[in-house]
């Protein structure tokens, strides 16, 4: 076995240099796309959540060495199998980020990532607490029961997790069509994090936008609508343990007081699901301005031309 | 434990960083001050925050930090700013609010979310009675 570096520990300080480089974009085009306090909360949830894999990294990657001895191919360290592992776990990261969006306990430990109002290079890092405790482990390992050894797994999982920490800003545009087509861009995320209601639930690809294509959740930045980024139902606080909780908390009131046929459904449901249906979730938002718009057209159509 | 030590010089490293960072932009003075300009900026965020929420009645804040708004049905949506930002919620059963002159905080029974105090003039007593009939 290779002895592979972590690219996560090199990575972290040229994270920072472009943190202080999109400040000082900021500061000349738009200040209000930082907030002091924001900042701190996502960078806080960053190195928290740094502390976490530490404390439970290794439980994992014990999981994954035991489905190692398990596995059904021996694939070996050639340089294919690292881009084969790369473009799998990819994929992966694919079904487990549409998983977050969709089983509200996926998303009660992702929602952190999107509970900013803001999108800037400090929300990349603005990371979960709580992956390990919502099992969302168990999207990567098979890799390793299919023959990829865990370090190579852990080591492609940490290239693509540094890839998007540059497409968390607004200071790049749209980039060459060719690029635009295979890879995640600004353009693409942007689209991910928004709350605009024709954005819900779209892009969720980690490097190669690919997948969203192939599965039919891409949607195009338009240049028209200005992006609102965040969650549907904004916190209101930067405090971090309710960044952490809250829908944690969130899921344990509901099913506490739901009826009984209902309370599973609090938890595998999509965000925003009731039994009473007293909430919203992305389809009825969408549906509601899909609606508002095709009767502001109607009106338009029918009033009389000046 | 020397690995262990390792990561927490890393962890000690990471928490100067981030403390850093946050300095730094505050230093900048990014964030700025935002304030709601007038019924149309009100109308956006209310339209951003509840999607459908088409207010038949606004008032704003004097100074622009929030605004309260009525649409058809008799809800109330709250509308306060948030950082560089601003964040709604519907007034409902939860709610409560006291008057205080041309002032009204309102709470909606959301610990994190705290209360809001508008400075909303000759408004004020309207408002206040508004909400404490509101249809929830």
């Amino acid at each position: 076995m290779p002895d592979l570096f972590s690219p996560i520990d090199f990575a972290i300080p040229a994270f920072v240099l472009l943190v202080v480089l999109e400040m000082l974009w900021a500061r000349k085009h738009a200040p209000e796309k930082y907030e002091p306090k924001d900042t701190l909360t996502s960078l806080a949830l960053g190195t928290g959540s740094q502390v976490a894999g530490l404390l439970t990294g290794g439980l994992v990657f014990a999981l994954s060495l035991w489905l190692h001895e398990h596995r059904l191919f021996t694939i070996g360290w050639a340089w294919w199998a690292f881009a084969l592992c790369f473009v799998l776990d990819d994929f992966a990261y694919y079904a487990f980020h549409r998983a977050a969006h969709r089983v509200r306990w996926f998303w009660a430990s992702h929602v952190n990532h999107h509970s900013s109002q803001h999108y800037n290079l400090s929300t990349a890092l603005r990371q979960t607490w709580t992956g390990f405790f919502a099992l969302t482990f168990v999207f990567r390992i098979p890799l390793a029961l299919l023959g990829f050894h865990p370090a190579m797994i852990l080591f492609c999982g940490a290239i693509n997790l540094i890839y998007q920490f540059w497409i968390h800003t607004e200071a790049i545009g749209k980039l060459p069509r060719w690029f635009e087509y295979i890879m995640n861009t600004p353009s693409h995320h942007r689209v991910h994090h928004a709350t605009n209601p024709r954005y819900l639930d779209s892009n969720y690809a980690g490097t190669f936008i690919i997948w969203d294509r192939m599965f039919g959740s891409f949607i195009e930045e338009v240049e028209d609508e200005p992006i609102r980024y965040g969650i549907v139902k904004q916190l209101g606080t930067f405090n971090l343990l309710h960044c952490v909780c809250h829908e944690w908390i969130g899921i344990f009131k509901d099913v506490w007081s739901a009826p009984w046929s209902a309370k599973f459904g609090y938890i595998w449901r999509p965000p925003g699901w009731s039994h009473d249906n007293s909430r919203d979730t992305s389809e009825t938002i969408r549906a509601r301005w899909q609606e508002g718009r095709e009767q502001s057209a109607q009106e338009k159509a029918l009033t009389p031309a000046e | 434990m020397n690995a262990a030590w390792i990561e927490l010089a890393k962890l000690g490293g990471s928490i100067v960083a981030i403390l850093l960072l946050a300095w730094t932009a505050k230093r900048m003075g990014l964030g700025g001050d935002i304030r709601i300009r007038d019924n149309d900026h009100a109308r956006r965020l209310a339209e951003e925050a509840i999607c459908g929420f088409e207010p038949t009645d606004i008032v704003l804040d004097r100074a622009g930090i929030g605004a309260l708004m009525k649409d058809a049905s008799g809800r109330y949506l709250l509308i306060r700013r948030h950082g560089a930002q601003f964040v709604g919620r519907l007034l409902d059963g939860h709610s409560d609010s006291r008057l205080d002159q041309n002032f009204l905080t309102i709470g909606i029974g959301e610990k994190s979310f705290g209360k809001v105090t508008l400075n909303l003039g000759a408004d004020a007593q309207y408002w206040a009675a508004g909400l404490r009939h509101m249809a929830v």
